[in-house]
């Protein structure tokens, strides 16, 4: 089943857009009792934001819960189901972090408690528009653990907007989303087409034309999903630094930075206004996203092949291989932590601040996992040898990011990881049905 | 118990080689090996024989998409009993499986179909099991420029020829 899904039973963070401005918190929790933590559950579920009505919300703040593979079994799932579980979800993301390149500064061992610990077992995960309905939905968590000792919160990250309503590298972020088989309304230009609803929700057929599965009874997975969670910390500093560094002027920084991702900070994609920003166009819906590659700029001399939006959803660009994107295309959710490094400070001021990202997707692997290491973290796909992903990639063995430029390329020399990851995992976020059945508790 | 390495003039110059990080077979810089074994069926020596020509005709079409393959190769023997297929190639295998079988399924189940015995198609769930029962990793592996990618080797081509017009066109 596709047409028209159904969107009560699948939790707000999948199709809801965030809120802008926005407050935020994950609520991280410890399961020492498997009969508290399904108490816990029965309370929440009434309370659980989904994704009805996603369009036009009553309610623009929402509480979510997701799970790790370890928390499921501290909950009391069979471990013959958890064994059915794909080897992305079963194994922790610290496991594999020399296949997802997060090696030297990113390596597990310097991430943030409790990633990369088994300590973390479920999650709350709220949004909402102002501080006001970020305390009423905190509150709903608090009420609900009153009581259970067996469930144990073990630390909270606070997300937030930065003051310029921007990411911290100072781009304007989440334009771009694929646009979901059954999900209501219509798709935007540049979103191309539809999405089978397997690719993100367990239940539905996917692109290979597969009904995406998971473990046990449909009960428990059905318009359930995987959120491929990162923690990313940013070096704002020595991103501008670098920018400073490479450039002629202050408005060749801008034109680097937009190179370096493929849109000008305001958004405005460099396919359609390669030379000038142009800020109008990035705010218009109709417009910002309506753009392609293999036929308008094979070469990558507007839009870079190397750029991290063109490697992280390459559209139609790699047309003559075998790699269909349709096949690696995820939802990506983010929000930043950390205040902004005020306008032109270049040194670093010590202060924590990145990105929560959660990628949403059915197949992990297939998905998030394979963007990480063969988009961000190679360039071979698109003939560029060992060049990363000049923004996300991590750039411990190679330090250069070129892309085609009039008469001659232009090479960038001395990148370094603008981004460290500081925890990620990979964590299950089951439909209302198969919150009820874990609640349940009679597997 | 392995005989260590004693070092020498000789030994300077050793490849480090390793497991492919997530799939199977040999890993040496960007190259990777994939070797396997299995069993011819009945007619399968004469049915592999027939298409050959044709298979052989498409397979720089199919391996030039793929782009990453260096070398493939296919021997049926034993007296046509059992059948080996030998692959080298860049980079990670397994990520690439789901795009294999939607893509290069047609040239593959005319090399392999009703030719190994339990191959059915690249699209039958059941060809996973098939190939991880047919593995059989190196034991010896060597690889010439190892971080050299046949993308490279391409792009170093299309370079070669360019520098090569201009200095005739200067000369």
């Amino acid at each position: 089943m596709t047409q028209g899904l159904n969107l009560a039973d699948i939790q707000a963070t999948v199709l809801r857009n965030r809120p802008m401005p926005y407050w935020g918190a994950y609520v991280f929790m410890k399961i020492t009792d498997p009969a508290q933590a399904r108490e816990l559950l029965s309370r929440l579920i009434p309370k659980i934001t989904t994704s009805a009505d996603w369009q036009e919300p009553n309610d623009q703040s929402w509480i979510n819960i997701v799970f790790t593979h370890v928390g499921l079994a501290h909950l009391g799932v069979p471990a013959d189901i958890l064994d059915q579980f794909p080897e992305e979800f079963r194994v922790p993301m610290a496991k594999r972090n020399v296949y997802l390149g997060d090696v030297r500064d990113s390596d597990p061992s310097r991430w943030d408690y409790p990633f990369g610990t088994s300590d973390l077992h479920t999650a709350l995960t709220v949004l909402a528009p102002d501080r006001q309905s970020l305390e009423k939905k905190l509150e709903i968590g608090r009420i609900a653990l009153h009581g259970l000792t067996g469930v144990q919160v073990i630390g909270q990250l606070d997300v937030g907007v930065p003051s310029n309503f921007r990411e911290h590298f100072g781009f304007i972020d989440g334009i771009s989303r694929p646009f979901i088989e059954g999900q209501g309304g219509m798709p935007l230009p540049g979103q191309g087409e539809p999405f089978k609803a397997g690719e993100f929700f367990l239940g539905h057929a996917n692109e290979l034309g597969i009904n995406a599965k998971g473990p046990g009874p449909q009960a428990f997975w059905m318009n359930g999903t995987y959120l491929s969670v990162r923690k990313l910390h940013q070096n704002v500093a020595s991103f501008r630094q670098f920018l400073r560094d490479s450039a002629t002027n202050s408005s060749d920084e801008e034109f680097l930075a937009a190179k370096m991702v493929g849109r000008w900070r305001s958004g405005c994609p460099l396919a359609l206004s390669p030379d000038i920003d142009n800020p109008e166009l990035a705010k218009d819906p109709r417009r910002n996203n309506a753009f392609a590659y293999y036929e308008d700029d094979p070469r990558g001399v507007k839009t870079p092949t190397s750029c991290h939006i063109r490697r992280v959803n390459p559209r139609d660009a790699l047309r003559n291989s075998i790699v269909n994107p349709r096949l690696h295309r995820i939802y990506r959710r983010g929000v930043a932590y950390g205040p902004m490094l005020p306008d032109g400070v270049l040194v670093d001021d010590g202060v924590e601040r990145g990105s929560v990202i959660s990628f949403v997707n059915a197949s992990p692997g297939r998905q998030f996992e394979f963007i990480q290491s063969q988009w961000v973290n190679d360039g071979d796909f698109i003939s560029a040898g060992s060049d990363k992903d000049p923004i996300a990639g991590n750039h411990t063995d190679n330090h250069q990011y070129t892309f085609p430029a009039k008469r001659m390329r232009r090479r960038l020399a001395g990148l370094s990881s603008f981004v460290v990851t500081k925890g990620g995992e990979h964590v299950f976020l089951p439909g209302i049905g198969g919150l009820q059945w874990l609640a349940a508790g009679s597997w | 118990m392995a005989a260590r390495v004693v070092q020498n003039e000789r030994t300077t110059t050793a490849q480090h080689v390793a497991r492919q990080p997530d799939g199977p077979g040999l890993r040496i810089g960007k190259r990777g090996e994939l070797t396997g074994i299995g069993k011819v069926t009945a007619d399968g020596a004469r049915l592999f024989r027939e298409r050959l020509p044709q298979v052989l005709a498409e397979a720089a079409y199919w391996e030039n998409r793929i782009g990453t393959v260096h070398d493939f190769r296919i021997f049926l023997f034993d007296n046509d009993t059992r059948i080996l297929f030998s692959i080298v190639y860049d980079g990670d295998f397994k990520p690439y499986v789901a795009d294999l079988i939607r893509e290069v399924s047609p040239w593959l189940d005319q090399i392999f179909g009703g030719v190994w015995e339990g191959y059915k198609s690249m699209k039958d769930p059941g060809i996973f099991d098939l190939v991880q029962n047919a593995k059989v990793e190196a034991e010896f592996f060597y690889a010439a420029f190892p971080d050299v990618t046949r993308r490279d080797i391409e792009k170093m081509q299309r370079l070669n020829n360019a520098v090569s017009a201009m200095l005739d066109a200067a000369s």
